[in-house]
């Protein structure tokens, strides 16, 4: 590899484009694809295959045996809604699983900098900090504050905008009284469902970092689903 | 799709050039039956032996180490190092776990 495709590497993971990373495996050359990129030299002729990969977001040996193609594509998008003390726990662990982490909460004295020195907070309601942040069916939503006035917002943006997981912090007795209020603001059951709450997988854990272990855990068994 | 701690892996090597050293990367390139990393893993070496990342789970680090130095003082571009049950690396440095796995190790050149 030469130094300037790990500088070009570098570069597009610091602005967040997505791209694959491709070798020969015979001559050592290697190359940057991004998509509709016209490919240099040999890279060219195998275009096709190249693309299929990509979009698959797979990783492999294309089928000459000589090319070798590594995807690299975002992490997925998990927003918190509530900067409480769960949420510093889900930050640690989200490092090492990769997601990236975004945490909106409306009341001030929560966001202090010091508690989430390198996440992306917003200060806002959700119905605002939405308008913020781009999502799609990659993103997932955690419900921690327990408050409707904060929660409800947030569910019902990720319910309408299908979130691939959505989960709300609260005893099932809070979330049956959640689920009428959906019902009430127009969601269907089928739909409510969706939501994972009482959020978590089942470790018998109570303190904060294990409901933290829980949450994750269940975030990512349902990114493995399908 | 991989990603989990790349950037810094790319970033630690960037360092390591701007500092001068000679570097190489391993890539994970194929694996066979129950290998324990995916294919895309990555590590970085210099030619001092400091690493960063992984290719396995402990098992075949040492030999793509080795083989990196040896591959930086030989200034050769790229070579693939295949580690099967089956071979004579089997004894030292074979995978626990019963895989097989090929790994690409390059330089990292101007």
């Amino acid at each position: 590899m030469k130094i300037k495709t790990l500088q070009e590497i570098l570069k597009y993971k610091s602005s967040k484009k997505e791209f694959a990373i491709l070798t020969n495996l015979k001559n050592g050359d290697s190359e940057i694809f991004i998509p509709n990129k016209i490919l240099k030299g040999e890279f060219s002729k195998y275009l096709d295959e190249i693309e299929i990969i990509y979009k698959s977001n797979k990783n492999g040996i294309l089928e000459n045996d000589k090319i070798f193609i590594q995807t690299c594509k975002n992490p997925i998008k998990v927003i918190i809604v509530g900067a409480v003390h769960i949420a510093e726990y889900l930050i640690d662990y989200a490092k090492s699983l990769n997601f990236e982490i975004i945490i909106i909460d409306p009341r001030g004295f929560f966001t202090s900098k010091e508690k989430f020195p390198d996440t992306k907070i917003i200060n806002k309601w959700p119905n605002e900090a939405f308008n913020e942040i781009e999502t799609n069916s990659k993103t997932a939503l955690i419900a921690l504050t327990h408050d409707p006035k904060i929660d409800d917002p947030a569910l019902q943006y990720a319910l309408k905008n299908k979130f691939f997981y959505i989960g709300a912090l609260g005893s099932k007795k809070t979330h049956e009284k959640r689920c009428l209020r959906l019902i009430e603001a127009g969601f269907k059951n089928e739909e409510i469902k969706l939501i994972n709450g009482p959020i978590g997988i089942k470790l018998g854990g109570k303190s904060q970092s294990e409901i933290a272990l829980s949450i994750v855990a269940q975030l990512v068994s349902e990114k493995y689903k399908n | 799709m991989k990603d989990f701690s790349e950037k810094i892996i790319f970033e630690k090597a960037n360092d390591w050039i701007e500092n001068n050293q000679k570097v190489a990367l391993a890539t994970v390139i194929q694996t066979w039956g129950s290998s324990p990393l995916e294919v895309g893993s990555r590590m970085i070496i210099n030619e001092n032996g400091n690493f960063l990342g992984s290719v396995s789970g402990g098992c075949v680090e040492s030999k793509v180490i080795e083989e990196c130095i040896s591959l930086i003082k030989n200034n050769k571009i790229s070579q693939i190092i295949d580690f099967k049950v089956s071979n004579e690396n089997a004894w030292e440095v074979g995978l626990a776990c019963g895989g097989d796995i090929s790994i690409y190790i390059e330089q990292i050149t101007q």
